[in-house]
């Protein structure tokens, strides 16, 4: 190897060194240059102190490295001095009106928010700007990008482990086929061998010819019925299961104008799905949620989990918010016009689940219909969903069933059966 | 022979063709008597904008197409309108319409009292509802910790500070216009069940 590519390896690493030793002797310049007590040592108990009134007052709106309401304080106690920082504390309208242009500018930045005024003494406020010294000094946290990165790759692996059982069995079936095409191979060989020998017996013989045979076998009447009910009964069955296919919209997954998850919001954040489908609860229809509720969140989350740029997709909220303009969204589960279906009923009456008719959806990116919405599915259901007894409306009912039955009340016994209770 | 070989062709022929009427990604399936699946009604929930939808079976007065279902009043020809603005809601308890204005928090904690008694009752409902609309959020025990709330960034714990002390109308104030980052979630919960949340809250601004 010679000496020029060894140089082109290291190349990077001399780089990096490089760099990094740059960056420690820049911030070294800057801190020792702003404050001179930087090299002290940090007041352990002030910083204990601190970060308990921080969490407990300021995180609200301050965060030391990033911008949550108010604007991120790593280096607060260099930018300004701690008398300012003391009077913006305590009273940020007083300083904002006395027409200090630092204040002004600020609170202009950040769209004319209000601080609350915090009434702390010296101390407090001097505990606080030491956690904050503190947290400046150990630099942004990289705890959530491990997080982000390990998510990653869990969802990674578990595309690698469902990929490796394809291939696996892929491989198994290519080595099974091959395995016979060998054994094939040598039959064929050996009979041919065997057919070049003339000293053959009668049984071997027909052993050797026997293929004429398996010709016959196949002519034969029994073969042929045999076949023929198999064939048509593989083909009547798959006539019988079209026909259920017509007018069942089991599978339908259309694509939504916005790529909402709801594997992302209710699996992933495990948003309750009532937050968003607010009819549920108390109505016929579990509504689907207008923009405004989408921007709860979407107001600060622009991005997607592990994302550095701004989502398209999230970008149409703010589009349809902006221009006051609706979402079309497509309709994925619907029932005819001549059946009735109450959410509310079913939901906080009847105390079912969501997934029991919609299917995890939690687990889906893309919503389908997972069900298939028959009424033969709906009854199966009423003839074994046990009548949720504990708000004491049916105790009367109950007791008269218990008399005649020794089974549970179930749907069927109250009427869930009736036709006027869908059909009307 | 023959014959025999093309009446099994063709019924193959026939599952493959029906096998295809099953309803997958943006297909919703072959659809028997489409009119029962369309709603003739304005339907609230699905809107077919396109006027020559399902033409070729339309028997319409007015010639549009037998989907179509749009109200070609209302903006955007859906079929939902907000109520006309000024409308007040009236409910069984009473609730009159709220006017505090969004940024007045301190006057709505000042004058504003919870119509409803911290019950055991009350507090479980309020449990609830704080389960559906704000633990995501706040997380279970009011620390701002929900899964939401960690990427959402301040969140605060009710606990501690200046939010343990927060009066009842100043939360409920909050719940209906939001706070801060919070935004307001009047839409979503009545002024019955916000009263209810805001007993649960106090339970948790109570705790250690």
């Amino acid at each position: 190897m010679s000496a020029k590519s060894k140089s082109r390896r290291h190349l990077p690493a001399i780089v990096f060194i490089f760099l990094q030793f740059l960056s420690t002797s820049l911030f070294a310049q800057d801190a020792g240059s702003a404050t001179p007590a930087q090299g002290e040592e940090l007041n352990a108990e002030m910083v204990a102190a601190g970060e308990t009134l921080f969490n407990n007052n300021c995180k609200v709106c301050h965060a030391v490295h990033s911008k949550v309401l108010g604007p991120p304080l790593a280096n607060v106690y260099e930018r300004r001095p701690i008398e300012w920082i003391k009077s913006f504390v305590r009273n940020s309208q007083q300083v904002i009106e006395s027409g200090d242009e630092y204040a002004v500018n600020l609170f202009n930045e950040y769209n004319k928010t209000m601080m609350t005024p915090f009434d702390f003494s010296d101390e407090e406020i001097l505990s606080i700007i030491e956690y904050i010294k503190s947290e400046t000094l150990k630099g942004p946290p990289v705890e959530e990008k491990v997080t982000v990165a390990a998510t990653e790759t869990t969802v990674q692996e578990q595309g690698i482990s469902s990929g490796l059982l394809i291939t696996f069995l892929v491989l198994l079936l290519i080595i099974l086929v091959l395995i016979l095409v060998v054994l094939f191979v040598l039959v064929s060989v050996l009979t041919k061998y065997l057919k070049l020998k003339a000293e053959l017996s009668a049984e071997d013989k027909e052993i050797v010819y026997q293929e004429l045979e398996f010709g016959k076998f196949i002519k034969s009447p029994g073969f042929v019925w045999v076949a023929t009910f198999i064939l048509t009964a593989f083909i009547f069955k798959a006539v019988i299961d079209g026909l259920y296919n017509v007018g069942i919209q089991q599978g339908y997954a259309p694509t939504q104008p916005i790529a909402f998850s709801h594997k992302v919001h209710a699996g992933d954040f495990k948003i309750d799905c009532n937050y968003c489908h607010t009819g549920v609860r108390k109505s016929r229809n579990a509504n689907l949620p207008s923009v405004n509720i989408c921007m709860n969140c979407h107001v600060s989350i622009n991005k997607v989990t592990g994302a550095t740029e701004p989502s398209v997709e999230i970008q149409k909220i703010y589009d349809a918010n902006e221009n006051n303009m609706p979402i079309e969204w497509v309709r994925v589960h619907n029932l005819p016009d001549l059946a009735y279906f109450n959410h509310a009923q079913h939901f906080e009456v009847g105390g079912i689940t969501c997934q029991t008719c919609h299917g995890p959806v939690e687990e889906m990116d893309v919503l389908r219909q997972q069900e298939n919405l028959t009424m033969g599915w709906c009854i199966d259901c009423h003839r074994k969903t046990e009548i949720r007894t504990d708000n004491g409306y049916y105790d009367k009912l109950v007791k008269i069933h218990a008399e005649k039955s020794d089974k549970p009340m179930v749907v069927e016994d109250i009427g869930g059966l009736e036709c006027s209770k869908c059909h009307y | 022979m023959n014959k025999g070989n093309i009446q099994y062709i063709l019924l193959i022929l026939i599952g493959v063709s029906l096998w295809s009427c099953k309803a997958k990604n943006d297909f919703p399936g072959l659809e028997y008597a489409p009119n029962m699946y369309h709603s003739v009604p304005y339907e609230g929930l699905s809107q077919v904008t396109d006027e020559n939808a399902g033409k070729w079976l339309s028997n319409r007065e007015d010639g549009l197409g037998e989907y179509y279902n749009s109200n070609p009043n209302n903006p955007f020809k859906m079929n939902m309108r907000e109520p006309v603005p000024n409308t007040v809601s009236r409910t069984e308890d009473g609730f009159l319409p709220y006017r505090i204005p969004k940024d007045s928090f301190a006057l709505a904690g000042r004058i504003l009292t919870n119509p409803l008694d911290s019950t055991a009752a009350i507090v479980s409902e309020g449990k609830k509802l704080f389960q559906i609309y704000c633990v995501h959020c706040h997380g279970e025990t009011g620390h701002g910790d929900g899964p939401v709330g960690k990427v959402f960034l301040g969140v605060p714990p009710y606990n501690v500070g200046r939010v343990k002390d927060l009066p009842e109308g100043h939360i409920f104030h909050v719940i209906t216009k939001g706070y801060g980052r919070m935004m307001a979630h009047g839409s979503q919960v009545s002024p019955e069940e916000r009263w209810k949340i805001v007993r649960y809250v106090q339970v948790l601004q109570n705790q250690n």
